[in-house]
């Protein structure tokens, strides 16, 4: 026997456990679903009733889905009233069934019946589907023009969750909402007025039209805020608040951007945002809405002074509903009335510790807000002081705030050193990854500060070595860069240091096991940094770095190993290490890009270093792309200075050949492909070049050894650098270095992705050589790209699959038939925009002659975007030939390959 | 524009939940729990509004109720606090001196009202009087129809 709902609710509420209630419902379901499968309509809506109920507990209520459909369709109206309230309840989840009632509410919709018409609508607009929807857009069109208001109401609701859905049925009530907004009941008219604000949100070209509406709504306006007592639209003395925001809303959207028809608005605007009394809430939101729309649209300044002192009322107010409001809205004013906000600034300021987070919050927008360089010392000193005391997540909204002041707004250098360090001693663990960015950034413009900087947190870390990580971290990046200046000028001025203490500092920290790892790694390039910049202690660091080769950390193993290897070769290690240059602000955010972009754990090292580089200039713009290859070659120039016979500068060569020879419409990005391959070629001509001055015992070996050597160097150099990136530092460092570093920056993406670095670099190796030696299969094509002057360059073509694109695996083939053997042998590839390509190094670098042997060279070439293609390029050539360079570049067309 | 609205008890335990934009089961009890959760530990003279993700929430205590709801943070937060309080009028009349043991027990009809009240999350009808008439109508219309006898819920 089915029980009432009533006794339902009953026996649930009287049941003290859950595990009682559960035994209720499971009891219940059993009777329902027996109901259901008995067809039992009578007791139909009942059961669904209760399934509404349990579905509220949170108990499973999927098999009353479609008996609800079966209650809508009944003829009655009490029926169809539970099924709609089911529909509603139990199936907005399910809309393959939902969308099996969208014929019964079509039916509905036609109903004689207003009630069952407006069931209809209701349940559409809560819940309609996007194909529902759809389906009955032109029901509920037709119901706009419906004799009865209260089903024009509903339709006008129903039609505002259509066009949200279905944007483009918009077009069906752009010209139905005018009379709308003239109907004589409110109710349709705060639909019409909704209806609309929605029409102009989705499609904003009709904005122009509904401007002349502007007139019509001031009037309504008016009347309203003049009516006396309406005793079917008062509110506390207010007539129809509701509709009155609504208008000032949609004069706001009509207003903004037209000085015509924001003048017309004026007088009115006046008139509400000068009235009433900030007692009733309902007085209040006109006010605030009416404010809204003066700092929104073209009003004149007199009238914006007077929204700001009104929302000024608020904020000094006691209702906290107000301040709030007022913060908010003040923020939006603020770019055009920071003047007059001054005045204000005490009371913004107090707000910061108001108890409430919702208010502390918004003060701290406007904070920041009002904030320029006369009053960021103050400003900031006030977000200091609350910091401390501020909830935990809050912490981190302040000091980000904080820091981006710095950047922003610093009156002075040192201010912005001072500031820092107190920022990061009182809430260095709130504070965002990038702050040592913000040092380098400081500290990089010249000696003085980096000097000022370097004794301050030397100092402060001296006071009390128990700061917070982050502390210790930019204190330790900042003493490494800087020891040497730290030195000389605290001698200058007859402070001195002593160097044994910083690195006595420094092994205490480093071997205390309070602090994290990532402390370490930082410490560790502090050591190394230090042993370049100050003379004397290289064999006491050799001893502090010594025990971390068998940390349990892999990343500090890796890198205290590389680092002790590191002082066998002094040049190498005092290059590796130099200070940093002064940063390029426009080339920050690209490369961040740039590095975040970079994953491949596959390719070997030197495609991973092409890759960097490619994807670091594909993804700039040509403008910044020279930017960063100029800068490279910056790095290579010095690097040729000491090391290599470039002939010149690179840049200029690459720049004035192909901009002269070539007229290809890609010039710019074939050059910039070069620039990659080039700049990767004369980073192992720089690297081979270092080692080639080893005494190196395996000389018929060169070329494994040199990759070994290579990947070592690389390896040292994507983990400094990669430590630098994941504090977003080594930006600066990696760019201005060469490529060698660029590159190895690209690679370090963060921590985890140096110790990552270290390992693929080894599988480098392998596969490096391996590819040299194994010959592609004849059946791939193969074709001869180049026969002159005795060289012969034949290209074996091998489809291969990276990540599932297609990509083409090169191996290029160089046979010299003169007697004369070729050197220097550099050969360059670049491809069109939508590829990319990617180089290993050739096998050697010398030709011998009468086809007595061959060198090759393996590349791949990889698609941007899954679209089949023929493979073109551009190759360049160079060598030396009787001790004459040669250099020869052709368009490579015609490939038997497609991929 | 509404997202959600919420009607919960001191204990946090919900009495009417209404969504205006499609939400799995499993969301709506997360976004639920968090939701009240966060309006229950304000302390009574903080403001009525919390940011909370992109949205704003606005809600209101009435005796041992609070009713939330779940809003763009554009919207005018005083105009959702008549919202809620249009509604709890509108109920209170309607029930004559609401209480949650009527929103219980009648949830249908706390439904009926707010759909007349509120649909897809927009404002739908400024005067109580006429909402109130037209719910009256519909409970004649239930109370008078040749099957109520039989219905008996």
């Amino acid at each position: 026997m089915s029980i009432k709902l009533h006794d339902l609710i009953t026996k649930v509420r009287e049941s003290s456990t859950t595990s009682g209630i559960r035994e209720i419902i499971s009891e219940e379901c059993v009777q329902i679903r027996n109901a259901f499968r008995k067809e039992d309509t009578k007791n139909r809506p009942r059961n669904i009733s209760k399934l509404i109920y349990i579905d509220f507990l949170g108990f499973p209520t999927d098999f009353g889905q479609l008996e609800c459909l079966k209650l809508i369709a009944h003829p009655s109206y009490v029926c169809k009233r539970i099924g709609y309230l089911g529909l509603s309840v139990l199936l907005t989840e399910n809309e393959e069934v939902l969308f099996m009632s969208t014929n019964i509410i079509r039916t509905d919709l036609a109903s004689e019946n207003k009630f069952i018409v407006a069931l209809a609508l209701s349940s559409l607009g809560n819940i309609g589907s996007v194909e529902m929807l759809r389906d009955l857009a032109p029901e509920v069109e037709k119901l706009l023009k419906s004799q009865t208001a209260y089903i024009r109401k509903k339709a006008a609701l129903a039609a505002i969750r259509t066009i949200r859905f279905v944007p483009e049925t918009v077009d069906r009530y752009v010209g139905r909402v005018k009379s709308l907004l003239s109907d004589k009941n409110h109710g349709v008219v705060v639909g019409g007025l909704q209806l609309l604000i929605e029409i102009l949100k989705i499609e904003p070209k009709t904005i122009s039209e509904f401007r002349k509406l502007v007139p019509g709504l001031l009037r309504m306006l008016k009347s309203l805020v003049d009516a006396g007592y309406a005793p079917e639209y008062d509110f506390e003395g207010v007539t129809d608040p509701f509709l009155q925001v609504f208008i000032l809303r949609l004069l706001r959207i009509l207003g903004k951007d037209s000085k015509k028809y924001s003048n017309q608005m004026i007088d009115l605007l006046t008139q509400v945002g000068t009235s009433s009394g900030l007692n009733k809430n309902v007085e209040n939101c006109i006010l605030y809405e009416s404010v809204s729309t003066i700092l929104t649209i073209e009003s004149p300044n007199r009238l914006r002074v007077t929204a700001i002192n009104t929302l000024s009322k608020f904020l000094s107010g006691k209702d906290n509903n107000m301040k709030y409001i007022a913060l908010n809205t003040l923020l939006k004013g603020v770019n055009k009335d920071s003047k007059s906000l001054k005045r204000h600034r005490k009371v913004i300021v107090k707000c910061l510790r108001d108890k409430d987070i919702s208010i502390r919050r918004r003060a701290l927008d406007l904070v920041f807000g009002i904030m320029n360089k006369k009053n960021v010392k103050e400003l900031t000193q006030e977000l200091l002081d609350c910091l401390p005391k501020a909830e935990h997540d809050f912490r981190f909204d302040i000091t980000a705030k904080v820091c981006t002041a710095i950047e922003k707004f610093s009156p002075d250098d040192q201010w912005q050193i001072d500031t820092l360090v107190q920022v990061l001693t009182i809430g260095g663990q709130y504070i965002r990854d990038d702050v040592i960015a913000i040092m380098t950034h400081v500290t990089g413009r010249n000696q003085e500060l980096q000097y000022y900087a370097s004794k301050k947190l030397y100092n402060s870390l001296l006071d009390d070595r128990y700061r917070n990580q982050k502390f210790i971290q930019v204190a330790a990046w900042v003493i490494g860069e800087f020891g040497d200046i730290l030195l000389k000028k605290s001698i200058e001025e007859n402070e001195s240091i002593d160097p044994s203490q910083i690195i006595d500092l420094c092994q205490i920290i480093i071997t205390s096991s309070r602090n994290e790892d990532l402390t370490k790694y930082f410490i560790l390039n502090t050591l190394i940094k230090l042993s370049t910049r100050i003379e004397g202690f290289n064999e006491t660091i050799k001893e502090i770095i010594k025990p971390f080769m068998k940390h349990v950390n892999i990343e500090i193993q890796q890198r205290a190993c590389e680092y002790f290897r590191l002082f066998e070769d002094k040049e190498l290690l005092v290059f590796s290490f130099d200070r940093i240059p002064v940063k390029d602000d426009n080339m920050e955010a690209q490369e961040i890009e740039t590095v975040q972009e970079t994953t491949n754990e596959n390719s070997t090292k030197n495609t991973k270093v092409q890759e960097n580089i490619n994807q670091q200039l594909s993804h700039n713009d040509n403008q910044k792309s020279q930017g960063t290859g100029m800068k490279i070659m910056g790095g290579n120039n010095v690097i040729t200075q000491n090391k290599t016979q470039q002939p010149s500068s690179i840049e200029n060569l690459l720049q004035l050949d192909f901009n002269s020879n070539n007229n290809n419409q890609n010039v710019n990005k074939q050059t910039t492909n070069i620039q990659n391959t080039q700049s990767n070629q004369s980073t192992e001509d720089f690297l081979s070049d270092i080692f080639g001055t080893n005494n190196n015992p395996n000389s018929n070996n060169t070329q494994n050894v040199q990759n070994t050597k290579i990947q070592n160097v690389m390896g040292i150099l994507g983990t400094e650098n990669g430590m630098g990136t994941g504090t977003g530092m080594g930006r600066g460092t990696g760019m201005g270095r060469g490529t060698g570093m660029g590159t190895g920056m690209g690679m370090g993406r963060g921590m985890g992705m140096g110790t990552g670095m270290g390992t693929g670099m080894g599988r480098g190796t392998g596969m490096g050589t391996g590819r040299g030696n194994v010959n592609t299969p004849k059946k791939n094509p193969s074709a001869i790209i180049y026969n002159q002057d005795g060289l012969k360059i034949q290209m074996n073509f091998k489809l291969v699959s990276v990540n599932g694109i297609p990509a083409a695996m090169v191996q290029t083939i160089f046979t010299n038939s003169t007697p004369t053997p070729m050197t220097n042998l550099i050969f360059q590839v670049a491809v069109p925009k939508h590829l990319q390509v990617q180089m290993a190094p050739p096998s050697s670098k010398i030709i011998p002659g009468n086809n007595t042997g061959k060198v090759t060279q393996t590349f791949r070439v990889i698609k941007k975007q899954n679209i089949k293609t023929k493979l073109t390029m551009m190759t360049r050539i160079q060598y030396k030939f009787n001790g004459m360079p040669v250099s020869k570049q052709q368009e490579v067309k015609n490939l038997p390959l497609i991929f | 524009m509404i997202y959600f609205l919420l009607l919960a008890n001191k204990q946090g335990k919900i009495r009417l939940s209404k969504w205006y934009q499609n939400f799995t089961k499993k969301q709506k009890t997360k976004l639920q729990k968090e939701v009240v959760s966060l309006c229950l530990s304000r302390s009574q003279r903080s403001c009525n509004f919390i940011e909370w993700n992109d949205y704003k929430i606005i809600y209101r205590r009435y005796a041992s109720l609070y009713f939330m709801i779940c809003c763009d943070t554009e919207d005018n937060e005083l105009i959702g606090l008549e919202i809620i309080h249009h509604f709890v009028e509108i109920l209170d009349k309607y029930f004559g001196s609401v209480c949650e043991l009527d929103i219980i027990f009648n949830f249908q009809k706390a439904y009926n009202v707010l759909d007349e009240v509120i649909i897809d999350g927009k404002l739908q009808d400024s005067s109580k009087k006429s909402i109130l008439r037209s719910v009256g109508t519909q409970d004649f219309l239930i109370l008078n129809a040749p099957e109520t006898g039989t219905l008996n819920l």
